[in-house]
């Protein structure tokens, strides 16, 4: 953290200096990152699921479809088909892989809104306070007690009706759109909560009293001098948000708000339900996306605990 | 406890319930078009029909404030209207016969949940680091990580599918109504043993984990110290010493947690087709049934906030500092 009593005059500019520091803070960071077993595990695994999602292609050639399906009605695995098929002949490996970059980017999606949403709430609660603070916060409570799963099956629906079917946005059909607005909106609370309690401790330190007197706005000290510094908090509850959000969009594609022609694997294992997979032991077609699913909410979890251990002041005061 | 804690405390809730109803009534008018649109699935009505039936359900007239009164005091009259999908239904008698098969299913699964997810987590956190804790935290964390759903399939598969130890979905199997009463019996624990075992297993990870760090928090405090330089055994201190009071702050995560524990069991009982809440919700979900699922939600929703009041009401009498 780059406060005052780090300051020692050295010659060096301004930016300099503020340059050292930042590269120092990442070197420590690393060291400490470093020395978490837990997280390296998680990164290595993510990593993997990362490079997966970015080019599938690579590993299992194009998305098979219908038309382009080359094996039998629930096959079981072979030399062909190493996962076997699914009920329409289609390659599990193959669905699987291309099933990373949906699951994935539905709950990268749904991070950024969660974040963004939470921390704006967060920030600009604990930091004008007052009835702004009060009025913010009972709000945030109220979506912190609604059981969040069933207000995005009451709320998938309604926003389905109200943009219509045929929607798309930046490649993503309506479908998948509204499964990342529901887990947005109704997630965001416990982000606020942390920023919130964050924002408050800052307010009272030195700087921003000087950027007061030195005339800055609410708008400018929020920006400029308090986001910098909940910043560390963002990264970690945005690695634990994420692992939340492929949990929560695993449920909602199951119970049949995904979108079958853009499988993720949550989808995958609807798909399997309905074909009556678990029923005929048919394991290679759930074995695989209820794999990735695990994993890749477990190695979120372990990376974004080792972040808020490290980054996270009321966790460091506790160790 | 004060009164005006209690007092306090319950009127936090009564706003907050009816927060809940008022988005409970604004959601489902949010939509494009009208109910009577949804209702009357029917190209070939006349205008006036449709006119007609509007004035019968005081659609003529404002949102605010008549229909929404209409819509408080019937709720508050527990009239939830109709269901969609069974005909001629009322929602509150469909949400009822729904609600004891989930009771059947939720309670031992949560008994058998906090007695071997706080053990576990006791355990773990007393030895922490050791060979016993690396298991116990690790398989909770997988646990932690899966949907309900998610443990409920590889059971099924192996257990029903492959051994063919007890049915794959279900409730009872049809046809047995004629038999005797222990025969019903044994076939109702038969189809309930393995969704019992895939939704306590899931609890029991998130209990584990948090009665984990609550015993490693207490294990530094000054009275076990006291405890175990009286020369008291390393169990013993646990047993009496520790384990109470990482039990305070574990009484009110339970009682929160019993008002979610419907919501998050609905994919489990979606992947072994158990006839409660959570299958009702998805089959409402399916059909587009609105007034089922303002009714799941406004239970599920009131729920939770009832478990809150209740969860603050018992730690306010166990822990004397929240009075103030």
């Amino acid at each position: 953290m780059t406060g005052s009593a780090d300051f020692v005059p050295t010659g060096r500019s301004l930016r300099a200096e503020r340059w050292r520091l930042r590269v120092r803070g990442a070197r420590e960071f690393a060291g400490q990152f470093a020395s978490r077993r837990d997280g390296l595990i998680g990164l290595a695994i993510l990593s993997a699921f990362t490079l997966m999602a970015l080019s599938p292609d690579l590993f299992v050639g194009a998305k098979e479809t219908v038309v382009s399906a080359t094996g039998t009605r629930l096959e079981p695995p072979s030399a062909a088909h190493i996962l076997g098929a699914d009920e329409l002949g289609r390659d599990i490996l193959n669905l699987t892989v291309h099933g990373a970059r949906i699951s994935m980017s539905i709950g990268l999606m749904a991070t950024a809104i969660t974040i963004v949403v939470g921390t704006s709430i967060g920030v600009a609660a604990g930091f004008l306070g007052s009835w702004t603070d009060s009025g913010l916060m009972r709000v945030t409570d109220f979506f912190l007690v609604l059981p969040t799963f069933v207000l995005a099956i009451v709320l998938a629906p309604v926003i389905l009706d109200i943009i219509g079917p045929e929607a798309e946005f930046l490649g993503l059909r309506a479908t998948l759109l509204v499964i990342v607005v529901v887990i947005g909106i109704t997630s965001w609370a416990t982000t606020a909560r942390i920023i919130r309690s964050q924002t408050l401790s800052i307010r009272e330190r030195m700087f921003v009293d000087r950027a007061r007197v030195i005339g800055s706005g609410s708008g400018h000290i929020m920006r400029r001098h308090i986001f910098p510094n909940v910043v560390n908090l963002i990264v970690a509850q945005a690695v634990i948000t994420f692992a939340a959000a492929v949990f929560i969009e695993t449920s909602l594609a199951f119970i049949g708000l995904g979108d079958p022609f853009a499988p993720s694997w949550g989808q995958l294992l609807e798909s399997a339900q309905s074909a009556g997979a678990p029923g005929l032991g048919a394991w290679w077609y759930i074995a695989p996306p209820a794999t990735c699913v695990v994993l890749v909410v477990l190695s979120f979890t372990l990376v974004g605990n080792a972040l808020d251990d490290i980054l996270n002041p009321k966790a460091q005061v506790r160790r | 406890m004060s009164g005006r804690y209690i007092v306090q405390k319950i009127a936090q809730a009564i706003v907050t319930i009816i927060a809940i109803v008022l988005l409970n009534f604004l959601l489902f008018r949010m939509m494009p078009g009208s109910p009577e649109r949804i209702l009357l699935r029917n190209p070939y009505l006349t205008q006036e029909k449709v006119e007609q039936v509007r004035a019968d359900w005081g659609l003529d007239k404002p949102l605010f404030p008549d229909q929404f009164v209409g819509y408080v005091k019937a709720t508050a009259a527990g009239d939830l209207g109709y269901s969609l999908q069974f005909r001629g239904q009322s929602v509150v008698d469909v949400i009822e016969s729904h609600f004891w098969p989930t009771m059947l299913l939720l309670i031992p699964a949560e008994v058998i949940a906090i007695i071997v997810g706080l053990t576990a987590g006791s355990y773990a956190g007393w030895r922490r680091g050791s060979g016993g804790d690396k298991v116990a935290s690790g398989t909770s964390l997988i646990l932690y990580s899966m949907p309900y759903f998610v443990i409920g399939m590889p059971l099924i598969i192996i257990f029903a599918a492959g051994l063919g130890w007890f049915p794959t979905s279900g409730m009872t199997t049809p046809g047995l109504s004629s038999a005797s009463f222990l025969t019903q019996l044994f076939d109702f624990l038969r189809h309930l043993v393995l969704p019992l075992a895939a939704i306590s297993l899931g609890l029991i990870g998130g209990y584990s984990i948090i009665m984990r760090s609550a015993i490693i928090e207490t294990r530094s405090e000054d009275y076990v110290t006291t405890a175990r330089a009286k020369g008291l055994k390393d169990r013993r201190v646990l047993r009496q010493h520790a384990f109470p009071n990482a039990m305070l702050p574990m009484v009110t995560i339970i009682a929160i947690q019993l008002g979610y524990v419907v919501a998050g069991a609905i994919t489990a009982e979606v992947v072994f087709n158990w006839p409660g809440l959570g299958t009702l919700t998805v089959d409402a979900l399916e059909t587009r049934d609105y007034p089922v699922l303002q009714g799941v939600f406004l239970l599920l929703s009131v729920t939770v906030v009832v478990a809150n009041l209740g969860a603050d009401l018992i730690y306010g009498r166990l822990d004397p500092r929240v009075r103030s």
